[in-house]
């Protein structure tokens, strides 16, 4: 049973790495999208999945990302790779700092702080003149959608397997225990203050990358769209609707919501977000613990599962 | 006969806000005896357990774990040290199975504890079976009933491999046979050499198992000695009952 999942995996990884092969543009540029936000889903999941904290600063690591090699390439003419290398670095760094004392906070606090974190930030960024200020930077063009499509696909599957190996170790044990509940994981001898501010550092690792490769492909980067609520607000949709804490649900999530989101724009262009909305209600309502959850409710209680949740959740 | 008491507290005082829940208290355990810790409701027993365990942060005082100062470490460290604790208001971890629930206190207890999750977990299930869980095993702990919830706390704070253990009311909600089944555990608990403090009030219970009391009233002790002692104590007699009674 496992090996086959692995095989089909492998098998869906190898057919997503050919799309660019159709040499259909408009597909590889969707494909580029989804797969960046896949990833920024599969890093939320990681803080706010398997340590239970919902994250609002994850979008700050994305800016970061941007950013740091944004000003990299056009401010110091440096290459691509040194670009992302100092993106990741600034979006780790600010993860240590400001997860220190901010992952003191729990529940809705947490989110708070960290969702006042990303304004703060932007407003920072936008006075800054090596960053253009508010005006933003134009990176040097490059015509290249076949290397982001592949980047973005590499950097979800590195992402994938490192929340795999999470969920598998000690570690992602830890980060279970506190989400389920910190004083009795504390009692037990988790390091709950190293084990949180960890997570948050690889998930502000994988998004700055993710911000990376999207600055180089957008080649053009403002504070406004770089440090964009939504976007985290989509993490998080993309990966309750996918199932977090699990390591294939977000990535689904994100993927399956990218592609109807998609679709939706392309044939009503005018009620999409409102239908956008629409599936969202009814996902939460029938699927509160999101597809991977789905899955296994089906197989177990057939589409009775549905009902359970309404029952169970007294709506 | 015995070396340094295994836990030793003194002149302990915890403050919130204006209100004293825990008055220079003193006392120390000897390695391998259990002692039963009582008093009336809000009397600060629980509070005292949570300053030993390090989920509070004492405002005065020390104490010493195996002759070391612990008053300054984080609640994981002295878990670590082989200090475990079960909470009154029972903390399981709601959607894991009852087996992980006690895997990740073998993962993460006192060294030469599991360092692979299958140890964990072949650990764990040895844990169940010794509380009565076995059967329970793999369903999640938010399905468990009370009494069973409160087998989950015990088998969790064993899986630290303590040297002593903190017990928070464990049989409050139990029946008769159910107190008997945890009593006859606790023994067995004690005779593998590990030493106990119990907060409890059943004093059945307590009377089979404590080789001290002490007496907890408003944050102060107000006895301490045998059982027999303890329940002949007038001062005891008056805080349980009220004053015209004694």
């Amino acid at each position: 049973m496992r090996l086959v999942v692995v095989i089909l995996l492998v098998v869906a990884a190898g057919l997503l790495a050919a799309v660019p092969l159709l040499g259909d543009a408009v597909l590889v540029q969707y494909g580029i999208n989804a797969l960046l936000v896949a990833t920024l889903a599969q890093s939320w999941n990681i803080i706010g999945g398997f340590a239970g904290y919902p994250s609002f600063g994850n979008s700050v690591f994305f800016g970061l990302g941007i950013y740091g090699t944004a000003i990299a390439m056009t401010q110091f003419g440096l290459p691509f790779g040194v670009g992302l290398c100092l993106g990741a670095a600034l979006a780790v760094l600010c993860a240590l700092l400001f997860g220190l004392p901010v992952l003191r906070l729990r529940g809705h606090y947490f989110a708070i702080a960290t969702l006042g974190l990303s304004f703060a930030v932007a407003a920072v960024i936008s006075n800054l003149e090596i960053a253009g200020a508010n005006i933003g930077l134009i990176l040097p063009l490059i015509r290249a959608d076949g290397m982001f499509y592949e980047l973005a696909l590499g950097l979800l599957v590195a992402c994938v397997l490192c929340v795999y190996a999470i969920s598998r170790s000690r570690f992602g044990m830890g980060l279970i225990a506190i989400r389920e509940d910190e004083d009795a994981a504390a009692s037990m001898g988790v390091n709950t203050t190293l084990y949180k501010t960890a997570a948050l550092m690889i998930a502000a690792f994988f998004t700055s990358i993710a911000g990376g490769i999207h600055a180089y492909w957008i080649t053009f980067i403002d504070p406004a769209s770089s440090f964009d609520p939504t976007l985290n607000v989509r993490m998080v949709i993309m990966a309750m609707f996918g199932g977090p804490g699990t390591v294939l649900g977000p990535v689904f999530g994100a993927l399956v919501l990218s592609a109807i989101y998609e679709m939706l724009a392309s044939w009503i262009s005018t009620a999409a977000a409102l239908l956008f909305g629409l599936v969202i209600v009814i996902a939460v309502i029938f699927m509160p613990r999101g597809l991977a959850d789905l899955a296994v409710g089906l197989r177990r209680h057939g589409p009775g599962y549905l009902l359970q949740n309404i029952r169970r959740h007294r709506i | 006969m015995s070396a340094a008491p295994i836990l030793e507290v003194r002149d302990l005082t915890k403050r919130f806000q204006g209100l004293i829940s825990i008055n220079r208290v003193s006392f120390a355990i000897e390695e391998g005896e259990i002692l039963a810790l009582i008093g009336p409701n809000g009397a600060g027993k629980t509070t005292l357990v949570n300053l030993i365990s390090g989920t509070l942060a004492a405002n005065e005082g020390e104490i010493r774990f195996q002759g070391a100062h612990i008053g300054g470490l984080p609640p994981f460290r002295r878990a670590r040290l082989g200090i475990a604790r079960t909470f009154q208001v029972m903390k399981p971890f709601p959607s894991l199975t009852a087996l992980d629930n006690v895997a990740v206190g073998a993962l993460f207890g006192l060294q030469g504890g599991a360092r692979t999750r299958a140890a964990a977990r072949e650990q764990a299930r040895q844990l169940l079976a010794f509380t009565g869980l076995a059967a329970r095993a793999e369903q999640d702990a938010v399905a468990l009933g009370g009494p069973d919830r409160k087998r989950l706390e015990l088998a969790k704070a064993l899986a630290l491999r303590p040297k002593l253990l903190l017990l928070d009311e464990v049989m409050a909600g139990l029946n008769a046979v159910e107190i008997e089944e945890v009593v006859e555990v606790i023994k067995q608990i004690r005779d593998s050499g590990v030493t106990i403090l119990i907060i409890e009030h059943v004093m059945k219970a307590v009377r089979q198992l404590a080789d001290r009391v002490l007496v907890l009233h408003h944050g102060e002790l107000i006895a301490q000695g045998s059982t027999d002692s303890v329940f002949k104590d007038p001062k005891v007699v008056e805080a349980y009952l009220g004053k015209r009674r004694a």
